[in-house]
């Protein structure tokens, strides 16, 4: 039986955990105003006025290429620019949010940066939705008036998101900057709840290194995070995520050797640049997302029952 | 195939965490590292440990691969912390006075007979 944990402790875990599962996607809001360049700064003022929406994205070909914000309409009444075309007042530089990411790296983005919305781009870069602080609100109210329903009626037990019927395990972690002390917590109950059910030793090692890089990595390189361990009856799914810095060149931190571990980590033993890439190579299944500033998920799968348990077993 | 009572003989070493059984615990293959690191990629099983790493990481990554047993090299002071982590884990942990090379030198012949 896992430890009782704090109540406190334990919503604003649930909370991160929600913000892990839930996409951006999922919460945004994808009846969006956006305005082409050559509208006026009056236009955007119209459309604010009728639709009280208090930004509104400028796009070029459906690419965003600048806001226009309140603070923005206020200035061109002050100055006389009412007439001119918003290209030329608008705040360009725009930060957006892709809508593959966790809602996680929203709420990273909204408590680092001063902005009330993000406009969310997909793949192509072309903006699909906006975000707000208030849609992320009420997505966690939801869901989490979802749970509560789901508990109810299952005598008090949470079951996972996705829920599934054979889920055997479920347990998320809470690993702090720097913290080496918890570094490897998760990884030894994952080992010990593969040892009780059986799993061959070579599959119960393979997830608890996957498990471990994931860890130290939180706690190395990162300003905090969790880790959510999911065991069913197939597979041990392995979830990630915290809340920046985020890595700039995914692919370059998946190289071998590469690593901007600093001398205090180094001095524990760990910084070689090999993490990453080990992981990917232990998982049967392996996704990585990152936002600089945001911050970084990462799912690793390790099948269970797979041909290593039959030759383990036969021989 | 090893037992690790041989190996824990050639090498002279004090034994810091002795749970009962140790002596005859197996080992298939030993691996020296001072990088955490290095010793999370290699693949072998039943591996004998050898470090001089002193972090309370080393035993967690001893766990983790499921090494069976850890020798500390080139030591004399070990961290009383260190020793009480190996006996909660149940890992057998010992002390070597060697340095990492001559251990090595050491163990090989008996590895290679095996
Ligand atoms: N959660 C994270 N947040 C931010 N950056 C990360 C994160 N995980 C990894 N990185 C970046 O990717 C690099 C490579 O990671 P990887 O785990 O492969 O190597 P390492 O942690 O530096 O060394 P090793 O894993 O061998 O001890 C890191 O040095 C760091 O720059
Ligand atoms: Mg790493």
């Amino acid at each position: 039986m896992s430890p009782v944990q704090q109540p406190e402790e334990d919503i604003s875990l649930r909370i991160q955990e929600l913000a892990g599962n839930l996409k951006i996607r999922d919460v945004m809001t994808r009846h969006v105003f956006a305005v082409t360049r050559t509208c006026t700064m009056r236009d955007v003022q119209t459309i604010m006025k009728n639709n009280a929406i208090s930004g509104i994205p400028v796009v070029d070909s459906n690419h965003v290429v600048g806001m226009v914000s309140v603070h923005d309409i206020m200035s061109a009444f002050e100055q006389d620019w009412m007439a001119d075309a918003v290209a030329d007042h608008m705040t360009t530089g725009v930060r957006t949010l892709s809508e593959e990411q966790p809602l996680s790296f929203a709420m990273s983005a909204f408590s680092k940066f001063p902005y009330r919305r993000f406009p969310v781009v997909n793949r192509k870069n072309e903006l699909v939705g906006m975000v707000t602080l208030r849609n992320i609100n009420v997505a966690l109210i939801q869901e989490l008036s979802r749970q509560l329903a789901t508990m109810e009626t299952e005598g008090g037990r949470v079951t996972p998101p996705a829920s599934s019927d054979s889920c055997i395990f479920y347990r998320t972690y809470r690993l702090a900057r720097y913290d080496f002390e918890s570094g490897g917590k998760a990884s030894a109950e994952l080992r010990e709840q593969l040892r009780v059910r059986g799993v061959a030793p070579k599959t119960i090692r393979r997830a608890a290194v996957a498990c471990y890089e994931l860890e130290i990595n939180i706690i190395a390189h990162s300003h905090g995070g969790t880790l959510t361990l999911y065991i069913d009856r197939d597979c041990v799914r392995i979830t990630a995520n915290d809340f920046g810095p985020g890595i700039p060149d995914v692919e370059q931190a998946m190289t071998e050797g590469y690593s901007t571990a600093n001398d205090w980590i180094r001095s524990q033993g760990f910084g070689a640049g090999m993490g990453l890439p080990n992981t990917k190579r232990l998982s049967d299944e392996f996704a990585i997302q990152s936002g600089v500033d945001m911050g970084t998920m990462i799912k690793s799968i390790v099948n269970l029952n797979t041909s290593e348990e039959l030759s383990d077993e036969s021989k | 195939m090893n037992k690790l009572k041989p190996l824990i003989d050639v090498l002279s070493a004090t034994i810091l965490n002795g749970p009962p059984g140790w002596e005859d615990r197996e080992v298939r293959g030993v691996f020296a590292s001072d990088l955490i690191s290095d010793i999370l990629v290699s693949d072998g099983e039943e591996t004998l440990l050898l470090t001089s790493l002193l972090s309370d990481q080393v035993l967690r990554t001893a766990d983790v691969i499921g090494a069976v047993a850890v020798v500390l090299v080139n030591r004399r002071h070990i961290p009383a912390a260190l020793t009480k982590a190996a006996t909660k884990q149940g890992l057998p942990l010992f002390s070597a006075p060697l340095s990492k090379f001559n251990a090595c030198v050491r163990l090989g012949p008996l590895m290679e007979m095996a």
